[in-house]
């Protein structure tokens, strides 16, 4: 009895992490959040190398235990899958076929109290930004050479392990410094002319929306051509 | 990566396309197939192109790069590069140079860096930033006031937020969503961070009240989340706050209101807890348990399923809740059964399987929709339908339900397995009439591929049965003797070995297991020979019939290569010998008396006597451990002339049982999860002997070896100014008390405490103290006095009055010095008993009934009681709870659902001080009438004042 009746929803809703995997489970990006996940003996001023070291070992088996549960299992993007992973649930989008590489998966992890539903509004919230940010596609390699916007849209997602913000659009606008007004009236352009305020340098980021699906286009035929070869 | 900074032209299409030619070319050592910036990233590289950072043309002309190298350096953590504190402060010097440039993409790329290095620098540096994070906190950009101000609140302390105060607050309720809602997420940091700031935090009250009628459900959410961290100790405020909103409906925002339904559903448990609702329904409770319900209630019909799932799962978790009340949520529940969305169903069956524990019958109506999960694609959901099935299902629908699960069982991880076959057995303790059944689906499972923990849980749960449901023992060892015959674990064969030993004589029919056993002689290896040789000597002397038979098959072993095999052959070949010689077989008559004794299982230590062999030892070998251990923490053990035996041995006491395990199986439906438990629990289970204390002190150390020690009474109320706890350590003619005091008070130090005791008896005397020499602050200290016991005199319970006697020297808090001379003080404490169970050792016996006889009833001591107690639980616990002694066959709780209607028999047992062994049975049964409960108790030892002592407890 003693543990899940424990295990109430808690007051002040935090995620223990959010991570990017590819279908290998290798972390592509994450953020762990508070003590999850952290040695105890961990001495965060000092910067202490070996005890970090087994932070990064502990974070690693982690996943691994995680990949473990998850691979092969193919979330759709507005119908998140649940797993529990050391007393941990584990709410994720995306994913591929075994064998296959495909979508990365975007995976919250929760505390064993809260609820499946806020965690799954969560991730498909982020799934949605992502697929957005990264124009469609959201391979492994899309995401490595864009990981600065991965990054940032985590970042705008979550603060310290508090949710700061869970509509898809508004994240992606957010990361692309959209104002949030003008993202709403022209969502599906992808386009960024100004923004407002003369904030300069917003072109960098604004122009990439329409490049990046050639980018991908020209990415995945790479790939055929390499697969091609590979298998002469 | 040039192709990624200036965008893609033509050109770049081709190159593209050349360098994808050039991989086909160099395939034999590239395994990446793409060209990113962030792969195969060099710490010392990326570090390198950091120093770009304090070149300002380099700043001004590409802030893309510079972009790019942060977010290289972020990157560097996901590959295990960590920064540390040297590299990472210099980097940072380089990035607040980057506050020159006016790029906002960079600008941002800024504030996430410095809010993840500000864990690994020193504040103090971090602190030069500020300035010109406040510029940006207070320009015109959405986009930097917001990010600026959540990148203050990770770095700022309370006077610096002193400072900003005003900036904040505003922020809190500005026009922008994004700029309140961070305002608000960094003030609930902030809140949590320390005192200090929470009282900063707290006088923003009416500005984050106002936040929760925003326009923008975020801001909604984050202003309700903070209000409750501010009000959460304010328990009438609290409540008006959440009928506020819950009555008002203008919260929005999905998640608010999952928030307001958590409020809500904690402030429930609340009234209960603290009893404003009492035993009635919450629909007849207080005013708010009423209100509260019925917001619960009506956001079952909220539009938002995370709302709803949230509102029933609050109500499905309250506490005594009414069926009626319950089954409204359980409808909800039912819906989301059938979601096409995993989440929903996972979270849906989760809720139901915990109300199936308490309430099957609720729950049964979902059977169907249960049954259908069976099939889902999601194995966690699968077995957790499954294992709801097996609590609510009804005894005729089982066998349908087994047939289900054997199609699933084969495709579904191990963890899974093992927590279906757990169910199975509780579902078989349930049902012991579909034993048949049951057992033979276990066995089933045994034959089917599966690792060790899946197939050691399904013997485990056999040999479970076999001691619950003492019908299942034939079937379930021949079931067992045929998984031995393929069974790749040693551990299991030898375990299983063992207990056709131990059971297999016992049946109508040993002999045949005996070619069973024997199979595992020729064909196994050294450890499994042994422990089959073992096996059949064990048959041979139980049986005499048998005897010739298997002395034949046990000289085959006697020139076996492994020595232990030999060994253990050669012993029960030899003992048989002598045994036959002595007592032939007669066939027709089988009462010869098996008085002789083959090889013990274990190699025995000290005692050769065979018959006691038999038996195995006196004492787990859990025990054993334990108590050489005791043996050995005492002081000059090692040294000691006294030979050691079994009987001169320290007793030790039962550790705690193992029902909690059982129970969170019961709900948890996921292997890991209890995997996770178990972890904590073996962490737990480093016991520290509680009487090390004593024997550090050498004068205490001398008194003796400490026989039993009490967990710690209080003997102040919690939160005063001193607490103290005493421990009572036993000895043979001593009784050490242990006084635990605690110094709460800031600026006092405490000198020379003792506990001055005074009592009127007979059997004990004050004899010394030891004083706690100085306590400090927040410290705790023991002191001892010693007690003197008469052994002559009879053992009454006596209460003493108890005085802390202490010098209070008053100290300076900041600096921790002295202030001031010592003056004596005096504060009265409770008073402290000692009763007769305090010199009984909770210790249990292997087998009660057996003990019970050899102890006979020359000094037996039978009365009757009649208990004032309303339900028959309760009195159980406190007759436990007076003799202080420890509960066998699991006679210690009351089976769910007897309550009340049959008497309960009740076994225990315990050392005396001393080392007198006692067996007590008591009966416990509800008299007809309300009046209370009829105790008959009979105790049992070797010496009647113990008996009449332990049976003087009741009271």
């Amino acid at each position: 009895m003693s543990l899940l009746t424990h295990a109430s929803p808690p007051l002040l809703p935090k995620v223990d992490a959010i991570l990017v995997l590819d279908s290998d489970g290798n972390r592509l990006a994450g953020k762990y959040y508070g003590d999850f996940m952290k040695a105890a003996s961990t001495s965060s001023s000092e910067g202490n190398n070996t005890s970090q070291q087994s932070v990064e070992q502990l974070r690693q088996s982690f996943e691994r235990q995680l990949q473990s549960k998850i691979s092969g299992i193919v979330a759709a993007p507005n119908a998140a899958e649940v797993v529990t992973v050391l007393g941990k649930t584990a709410v994720f989008c995306g994913g591929s076929p075994p064998g296959q590489s495909g979508s990365v998966r975007v995976v919250h992890i929760g505390p064993v109290g809260e609820s499946e539903l806020v965690l799954a509004h969560l991730v498909e919230g982020m799934y949605e930004a992502l697929s957005h940010l990264m124009g469609g596609s959201t391979d492994r390699n899309m995401i490595l050479d864009n990981l600065e916007l991965v990054f940032l849209l985590i970042d705008e997602h979550c603060d310290g392990g508090i949710i700061l913000e869970t509509d898809g659009h508004k994240l992606a606008s957010s990361v692309l410094l959209r104002d949030e007004a003008e993202a709403s009236r022209n969502q599906q352009e992808s386009m960024a002319g100004g923004g407002k305020g003369g904030m300069g340098g917003m072109g960098g980021f604004g122009g990439m929306g329409g490049d990046m699906t050639i980018a991908q286009a020209l990415r995945q035929a790479r790939e055929q051509i390499m697969s091609n070869l590979n298998q002469n | 990566m040039a192709n990624e900074e200036e965008g893609l032209t033509v050109n770049n299409l081709f190159s593209e396309v050349t360098s994808a030619l050039d991989k086909f070319k160099l395939e034999d050592d590239s395994p990446t197939d793409y060209y990113s910036p962030y792969a195969n990233l060099e710490k010392a590289s990326v570090l390198h192109e950091a120093r770009c950072f304090h070149d300002p043309t380099a700043v001004r002309e590409s802030p893309r790069k510079c972009c790019t190298v942060i977010a290289q350096l972020l990157h560097l953590t996901n590959t295990g590069q960590y920064l540390n504190s040297a590299e990472a402060t210099e980097v940072f010097f380089g990035v607040t140079k980057l506050f020159m440039s006016d790029d906002a993409s960079l600008r941002r790329m800024v504030y996430l860096f410095i809010k993840e290095v500000a864990e690994t620098c020193d504040p103090d540096d971090v602190i030069i930033v500020t300035s010109s994070l406040t510029k940006d906190m207070t320009c015109d950009v959405d986009l930097y006031r917001a990010n600026a101000l959540r990148v203050l609140a990770r770095i700022i302390d309370g006077a610096m937020l002193g400072a900003i105060e005003r900036y904040v607050k505003q922020a809190v309720v500005d026009s922008s969503g994004q700029v309140s809602s961070a305002a608000l997420v960094s003030a609930t940091h902030l809140f949590e961070r320390n005192a200090e700031s929470a009282a900063i935090v707290k006088r923003w009250i009416s500005e984050i009240t106002e936040a929760t009628s925003s326009p923008n459900e975020m801001v909604q959410f984050h202003a309700m989340q903070l209000l409750y961290q501010i009000k959460k100790h304010d328990r009438l405020g609290m409540q008006k706050l959440v009928t506020q909103f819950s009555q008002r409906n203008t919260l929005k925002s999905p998640l608010a209101l999952v928030l307001l339904v958590r409020y809500t559903a904690k402030l429930l448990h609340d009234e209960v807890a603290e009893g404003r609702v009492g035993s009635t329904s919450f629909q007849n409770g207080s005013q708010f348990a009423r209100a509260g319900y019925a917001f619960l209630e009506a956001s079952l019909r909220h539009k938002s399923e995370m709302v709803v799932y949230e509102a029933g799962k609050a109500i499905c978790a309250l506490p005594n809740i009414e069926p009626q009340e319950l089954s409204p949520a359980v409808n909800v529940m039912q819906l989301f059964l059938s979601s096409p969305k995993p989440a929903v169903r996972f979270a849906a069956i989760k809720t139901v399987s915990q109300v199936a524990v308490n309430h099957p019958r609720i729950v049964s109506k979902c059977n169907e929709d249960l049954e259908a999960l069976i099939a889902d694609a999601n194995r966690s959901i699968a077995t957790l339908a499954i294992t709801t099935l097996l609590k609510t299902g009804s005894e005729n629908s089982v066998d349908r339900l087994l047939k289900q699960i054997s199609v699933f069982l084969s495709e579904i991880p191990d963890e899974y397995k093992i927590t279906i076959v757990k169910s199975l057995q509780r579902l078989c303790f349930t049902y012991p009439s579909k034993h048949r059944v049951l057992v033979g689906f276990l066995s089933n499972f045994l034959r089917e591929e599966g690792g060790f923990e899946f197939k050691r849980s399904i013997v485990n749960s056999i040999i479970s049965l076999i001691k619950a449901v003492p019908e299942t023992t034939e079937s379930s060892l021949l079931h067992l003797c045929e998984f031995i015959e393929d069974c790749e674990f040693t551990m299991l064969s030898t375990q299983i070995l063992h207990l056709l030993g131990e059971l297999g004589p016992g049946t109508p029919s040993p002999a045949r297991y005996i070619r069973f056993i024997y199979n595992r002689v020729i064909l196994e290896n050294s450890a499994v020979r042994a422990a089959a040789v073992a096996a059949l000597s064990k048959f041979a002397a139980r049986c005499p019939s048998l005897r010739t038979s298997v002395m034949t098959l046990l000289k085959r072993s006697l020139d076996d290569e492994d020595d232990e095999t030999r060994d253990r052959a050669s012993v029960a070949v030899s003992v048989l010998k002598g045994a036959m010689e002595e007592f032939p077989y007669v066939p027709p008559p089988q009462d010869v008396e098996p008085d002789a004794e083959p090889v013990p299982d274990e190699p025995q230590p000290g005692d050769p006597a065979a018959f006691i062999l038999l038996q195995g030892l006196p004492m787990s070998f859990d025990r054993l451990d334990r108590s050489i251990r005791a043996y050995m923490r005492a002081p000059a053990a090692m040294e000691s002339p006294e030979q050691l035996t079994l009987s001169t041995l320290p007793v030790v006491e039962e550790t705690e049982p193992e029902h909690d395990e059982k129970d969170i199986n019961e709900v948890v439906g996921d292997a890991a999860l209890q995997a996770a438990v178990a972890g904590q629990k073996e962490e737990k289970k480093e016991v520290v002997d509680p009487a090390a204390a004593v024997y550090a002190i050498p004068e205490l150390a001398s008194l003796g070896r400490v026989f039993r020690s009490s967990p710690p009474t209080e003997l102040s109320e919690e939160e005063t100014e001193y607490v103290v706890r005493c421990i009572k350590h036993v000895m043979p003619e001593h009784i050490v008390l242990q006084f635990l005091i605690q110094n709460t008070v800031e600026d006092q130090r405490l000198t020379n405490c003792t506990v001055a005791i005074e009592g009127d008896s007979e059997c004990f005397e004050v004899a010394g103290e030891i004083a706690a020499e100085s306590i400090k602050y927040g410290e705790t200290a023991n002191a001892f006095t010693v007690i003197n016991r008469n052994t002559d005199a009879a053992l009454a319970p006596c209460s003493f009055e108890c005085v802390l006697r202490f010098g209070v020297v008053q100290v300076d808090p900041k600096s921790g010095e002295d202030e001031s001379d010592a003056y004596d003080e005096e504060y009265p404490l409770e008073e402290l008993e000692l009763a007769t169970s305090d010199f009984m050792a909770k210790v249990s016996v292997p087998d009660f009934r057996k003990a019970w006889e050899e102890v006979g009833n020359a000094n037996e001591v039978l009365e009757k009681f009649a208990l004032q107690f309303k339900k028959q639980e309760d009195a159980v616990a406190a007759v436990i709870d007076f003799l202080g002694m420890q509960p066998c066959d699991g006679t210690g709780h009351i089976k769910p659902g007897e309550g009340g209607k049959k008497p309960h028999m009740l076994h225990l047992s315990g050392v005396f001080v001393g080392g007198r062994n006692v067996l007590a049975r008591a009966q416990v049964a509800a008299s007809g009438d309300a009046a209370g409960v009829l105790l008959k108790i009979a105790v049992r030892s070797d010496d009647s004042d113990v008996s009449r002592m332990v049976a003087d407890c009741i009271r």
